[in-house]
């Protein structure tokens, strides 16, 4: 897929956090641009300011300085027409709602019709489970779940946050898989927050990698894998190349 | 120390005087309570919106807490009659505290994500109450109700042992200047047998409201 038109535009963006007398610098300036449905995965090392960055342009975090520019619109106004949706490390999904309730509150709280919940549980394969509590469900099961309720209003824009961390492998990668269908199937951008280098490159068009604290963008990486991306393609010596040369930019 | 079988024979010449004077104090206990606990619960509501209201009432809610009842009491009585109402009140106060301070814990100890989530749709402040903040409170209302149901039938006989003329306090309170011990014991008795219908009472209601959550034991 060839990126056109940017969705989403950051300029020099910057954050610092104030406590007390100190200011801690978490993003130093950041710039870059997604395009319309185009997969970007946001790499970093641990505490770099990867889940700030993603917050600011979710408007869930106000930036110190720059700007975040969501299909022409500030993230705030975004926000409020609901052009974006976040999926969280946590599925947050809440215990006293059925899980057809949990993906249908998105619908509730913006008061509009948009997608059929029945539909998108059906498409993250939780047909069947609509009457289940989400403490009766697995920790993956809870994460399709979480997913399904990020689509419910049909966002343009899909923010995730090292969303499949605190599973095992196996379950992430299914989930991964379900990921690059659902993106396939709809459309949608996706900015995706991680620290596996392998899963940022296995999934995304490209791979913008963060410097330590304070942030910055040390470089853009275009990801050289074809569609579809076959699980196996992991296993690739190629594959492997491209992980390593990209940890040692890490580095 | 009067035995068993006297108590059972006062149980059963006083039956009906004995399960009227306890429904008496009964119903005082449990307007009582619902009184108390909305009011608490509803107190803890502002709190969650205004620090200043907190930080305002909070220091009230201690210096009553802190204050034996026992102490109160007579001014309760002279103040609303010694009458049900005075009970009422009495019963109100000592429920209040603990569901305010779990209320107030529930309403705020929610998953910041969860609070995320919500401000990522946009959802106004009342969204976020009805929808996160009191469904997640609920686990911690119902504890606060299960103790002030005990509290708030110690508060009802303390009030009817302060000045009444009727109560199972009364009832208890006149048997003890008559010497009638096995009396007394059939109504201290039927009270616990009261309070503990009532706390299981909450117990049950805990375990229909709170489904999501397994009992703590």
């Amino acid at each position: 897929m060839s990126p056109s038109a940017p969705i989403l535009e950051i300029r020099e963006l910057n954050k610092v956090y104030h406590s007390g007398r100190d200011s801690v610098p978490a993003i130093g300036s950041v710039s870059f641009s997604v395009g319309r449905g185009e997969f970007v995965a946001i790499i970093g090392p641990s505490g770099c300011g990867k889940s700030t960055l993603l917050k600011i342009i979710g408007d869930l975090l106000e930036p110190s300085a720059g700007f975040v520019s969501v299909d022409g619109l500030s993230a705030h106004q975004a926000r409020l027409k609901g052009r974006f949706s976040f999926v969280f490390q946590n599925p947050v999904l809440l215990p006293w709602r059925r899980i057809i309730d949990n993906v249908r509150l998105p619908l509730e709280v913006l008061g509009r019709h948009s997608r059929e919940p029945e539909q998108l549980l059906q498409m993250v394969g939780l047909a069947g489970f609509e009457k289940r509590y989400p403490q009766e469900l697995s920790g993956g099961m809870q994460h399709r779940a979480a997913l399904a309720r990020a689509l419910t209003f049909d966002p343009q824009l899909l923010l995730l946050d090292e969303p499949f961390g605190a599973l095992d492998e196996f379950t992430r990668d299914a989930l991964n898989q379900q990921l690059l269908q659902i993106w396939q199937e709809t459309g949608v951008t996706i900015l995706f927050v991680t620290h596996g280098i392998g899963e940022a490159l296995f999934l995304a068009d490209r791979v913008i990698v963060l410097s330590g604290r304070p942030a910055t963008v040390r470089e853009a990486f275009k990801v050289p894998f074809p569609r579809p991306r076959p699980d196996a393609l992991k296993e690739t010596e190629y594959f492997q190349e491209v992980v390593k040369s990209l940890r040692e930019k890490l580095e | 120390m009067p035995s068993p079988g006297a108590i059972g024979d006062a149980f059963l010449a006083n039956y009906r005087r004995l399960f009227r004077e306890t429904g008496i104090t009964m119903e005082e206990s449990v307007l009582g309570f619902l009184l108390g606990s909305f009011g608490a619960y509803l107190v803890a509501i502002f709190f969650v919106y205004s620090r200043t209201f907190q930080q305002a009432v909070y220091p009230y809610a201690v210096a009553l807490k802190s204050t034996p009842l026992i102490a109160i009491a007579p001014l309760l009585v002279l103040w609303f009659g010694n009458g049900l109402f005075s009970k009422i009140v009495m019963s109100a106060l000592v429920a209040f505290f603990p569901v305010l301070v779990n209320s107030a814990k529930g309403l705020t100890a929610v998953d910041p994500e969860a609070l995320d989530l919500m401000k990522s749709l946009s959802a106004s402040r009342w969204q976020v109450l009805t929808k996160i903040r009191v469904p997640n409170s609920l686990s911690y209302l119902m504890a606060g109700l299960k103790i002030a149901s005990s509290l708030a039938v110690v508060g009802a006989v303390i009030g009817e042992f302060t000045g009444a003329t009727e109560g199972i306090g009364h009832l208890i309170n006149t048997s003890s200047y008559y010497l009638e011990t096995p009396l007394m014991f059939a109504g201290v008795f039927m009270i616990s047998l009261g309070g503990i219908l009532f706390f299981g009472l909450m117990a049950f209601l805990e375990r229909k409201i709170v489904f999501w959550q397994e009992p703590a034991h």
